[in-house]
């Protein structure tokens, strides 16, 4: 049984439409990813998930059942814009929301002190807000999501303007949460971190689903027609009739072909040419190109690259 | 819901330690009756002490009354002046020239008088005519001038006249006949008034400042993910207002120990009646201010954009110390009881009516009545407004918009 459940939510504010007719479902203990541009409704769709606007029509189901406030307790959230009091002390501040999450205080601190200690960030207790680095409040505001011990996690762009180190701690530390059988959903235009780790996804662009699934559904939806070559000596076989598109990098080639089918007959003609082919791999699209490609679809192709860059 | 009364709880109690342990809160409990108490006591002093010490010359041919008119003027009740006495033929040119150059502040000129028995004309020919002090002194001391003459005339006695000319002294007494106190009763009265005023003024302003704050920090997404607007809305309006009522207590302890100190010399006496009325109207001026302060503060995003909306929180106070003058001068007159029932109105009016003479019991239950029906009005209107609002960044919102809020939720 889904855990959450979105069942053709809308949103206008004022003229502009922020989601239209979205629907779709996370399956308790997965990683989910939420995708989309800038602009696409990413952050409108988790404010209604969390009942923090409502949806002017669908239904929003958490829990397998409507949404109703007293389940908040239940749902961790890491807003995309971090907000913490600035002259407040770490320590007090982490207290303050855990019993704002129904936690007493002596749990609250508790947990608050292990929870520093977990990501590392235990010299920061005792200092006020204002005093700290960015990455640093960024963790805090992680741990304030956490708590509370929730069962669904969501966060709101959990690892921008991360380093890459304290990104990789964080995002273990979600892959750790999913292990202990939470579900997780984080939503993020860093396509080779939900490569990685998701288990479904959804797409968004301007307000409507594009895609959705479990990654290995999505993916087999399109054909494994990429193949990266590493070669050297004659480059003809680049213009063999199978390939719709061909990157060549000085001996390393991307190609995209207009079948599966086709790979074979590529590689054919290399050892004919006599290339020296040292590697040759056939590959499925990656999470990137399917989504500049759908992005693109749905948008108009600057657009799409602008945010595919971002 | 226990549940949303404890989170109404925490959001307060965060509110009120965080404030409280401000240097900020220290300041403002140390300086506001400091400087209160020193502007008022220097008012009071520089308005005893502002007397003209001007310098004229008096021209004339009778040298008897001219003497009595410098005395006057030099060592009057109201006046410091230097006098000069010169001969009446004495050439205006040369007071001008000198009063130019500001060595002197005017000339006085006694005509003779045609015959005995009549008034002489008196012209002054002031340096400015903007100086009233002067002039008034100088009215003042002829007329005394003149009655000592013809008192003199009467055949008086120097001494006899100065004490048939000695100012009478009125004893102000309070209802049950205590001597000075009704005139302290008026103090006190007078200094609640702009107490409130002032902490109504300041902590409505706190809250829409705290709102901004959270608006600017984003603190709300965090906060809203887990309770409702109206528990975030009614622990901030709670919990900014305990720390104002902490500090207003802070100041009436002060104050009763200084009292006590001093001793029932002062005069100054504060009942436990005009406390407890203060504290409640008090309350409920501050709900309903901080209640509108709220609005404006989710309908702005900097503190630039809230001052231009200042004026809705600032009229109604204004419009207060406008009707001061009239409530004091007759606390029961007809406009008193109109304006004393107005609700953003009340707080300041009716409590100053109940410290200088106490209105009727149905009139005290009929303004607290339609300030609670205010407050509850306006909560409504300000939650939503601030449920929409807060979450709304970048643009502020025009008339339209805001009408549409109130119907979204």
């Amino acid at each position: 049984m889904p855990i959450v459940e979105l069942n053709k939510i809308r949103k206008v504010y004022d003229t502009k439409v922020a989601v239209e007719g979205l629907s779709l479902t996370m399956e308790p203990g997965t990683m989910f990813g939420l995708l989309g541009p800038n602009g696409s409704g990413k952050t409108s769709t988790i404010r209604m998930l969390i009942g923090m606007t409502m949806p002017d029509s669908g239904s929003v189901r958490l829990f397998e059942r409507p949404l109703q406030r007293e389940m908040l307790n239940r749902v961790g959230y890491l807003p995309e814009e971090r907000g913490l009091y600035k002259k407040m002390k770490v320590l007090d501040q982490l207290v303050f929301l855990g019993q704002l999450h129904g936690l007493s205080e002596a749990v609250a601190k508790e947990r608050s002190l292990a929870w520093c200690e977990r990501i590392q960030i235990t010299e920061a207790i005792g200092k006020k807000t204002e005093d700290l680095s960015k990455g640093m409040q960024q963790k805090i505001q992680f741990i304030a999501a956490l708590l509370h011990d929730p069962e669904l996690v969501i966060m709101d762009e959990p690892f921008s303007g991360l380093d890459p180190v304290n990104a990789e701690l964080l995002l273990n530390t979600l892959v750790d949460l999913r292990r202990e059988g939470k579900t997780v959903m984080f939503s993020t235009h860093r396509m080779d971190q939900v490569e990685r780790m998701c288990d479904a996804i959804a797409l968004i662009s301007r307000g409507r689903l594009v895609l959705s699934g479990s990654m290995r559904e999505v993916k087999a939806r399109y054909p494994r027609n990429r193949v990266q070559v590493i070669f050297s000596g004659d480059d003809g076989f680049l213009g063999h009739p199978e390939v719709e598109e061909a990157k060549n990098y000085a001996g390393l080639a991307d190609l995209k072909l207009y079948h599966e089918a086709g790979a074979q007959q590529v590689l054919a003609e290399a050892v004919a040419r006599g290339t020296v082919v040292h590697k040759f791999e056939v590959k499925e699209p990656t999470l990137e190109e399917i989504f500049i490609e759908q992005v693109r679809a749905s948008f108009g192709v600057e657009e799409a690259g602008v945010s595919a860059n971002a | 819901m226990p549940n949303r009364l404890l989170n109404i709880w925490l959001i307060a109690r965060r509110e009120y330690v965080e404030r409280i342990r401000t240097k900020g809160f220290l300041i403002a409990t140390i300086l506001i009756p400091t400087l209160m108490g020193g502007g008022m006591f220097g008012a009071a002093e520089l308005a005893a002490k502002s007397q003209t010490a001007s310098h004229i010359v008096v021209l004339t041919a009778q040298a008897q009354p001219a003497q009595d008119l410098k005395h006057e003027l030099e060592h009057g009740k109201d006046s410091k002046m230097t006098v000069e006495i010169l001969p009446l033929a004495t050439p205006h040119a040369d007071l001008d020239q000198k009063m130019k150059e500001k060595q002197l502040d005017g000339y006085l000129v006694i005509e003779p008088v045609a015959e005995a028995g009549q008034r002489p004309e008196f012209d002054f020919t002031p340096r400015s005519t903007a100086d009233i002090a002067t002039t008034t002194a100088i009215e003042e001391a002829l007329h005394r001038v003149l009655i000592r003459e013809y008192l003199a005339g009467k055949g008086l006695s120097s001494a006899q006249a100065d004490a048939l000319l000695a100012p009478v002294k009125l004893n102000l007494l309070g209802k049950n006949g205590e001597r000075g106190n009704s005139r302290t009763a008026f103090l006190v009265a007078y200094v609640l008034f702009f107490l409130m005023y002032m902490v109504v003024l300041l902590y409505g302003m706190n809250v829409a400042r705290s709102i901004i704050e959270e608006k600017t920090s984003r603190v709300f997404e965090v906060l809203l993910a887990t309770i409702q607007p109206e528990e975030l809305l009614a622990g901030k309006i709670l919990g900014v207002g305990a720390v104002g009522l902490t500090q207003v207590g802070i100041w009436m302890i002060a104050f009763g120990l200084l009292a006590a100190q001093m001793g029932a010399t002062s005069g100054v006496q504060i009942s436990l009646g005009q406390v407890i009325y203060f504290v409640v109207y008090f309350s409920l001026g501050y709900a309903l201010y901080s209640a509108v302060a709220a609005a404006l503060g989710a309908m702005t995003n900097s503190e630039q954009e809230l001052q231009q909306l200042n004026m809705f929180l600032m009229l109604p106070l204004f419009f207060s110390i406008l009707m001061l003058t009239p409530v004091v001068t007759n606390p029961n007159s007809v406009l008193s009881r109109i304006v004393s029932q107005i609700p953003f109105c009340a707080p300041l009016l009716m409590n100053l009516r109940v410290s200088l003479s106490m209105p009727q019991p149905w009139e005290i239950a009929l303004s607290i009545g339609l300030i609670l029906v205010t407050i509850y009005a306006v909560l409504w209107v300000s939650s939503r407004i601030y449920r929409v609002g807060i979450l709304m960044y970048g643009k502020k919102p025009n008339l339209p918009e805001i009408l549409r809020w109130m119907k979204y939720s």
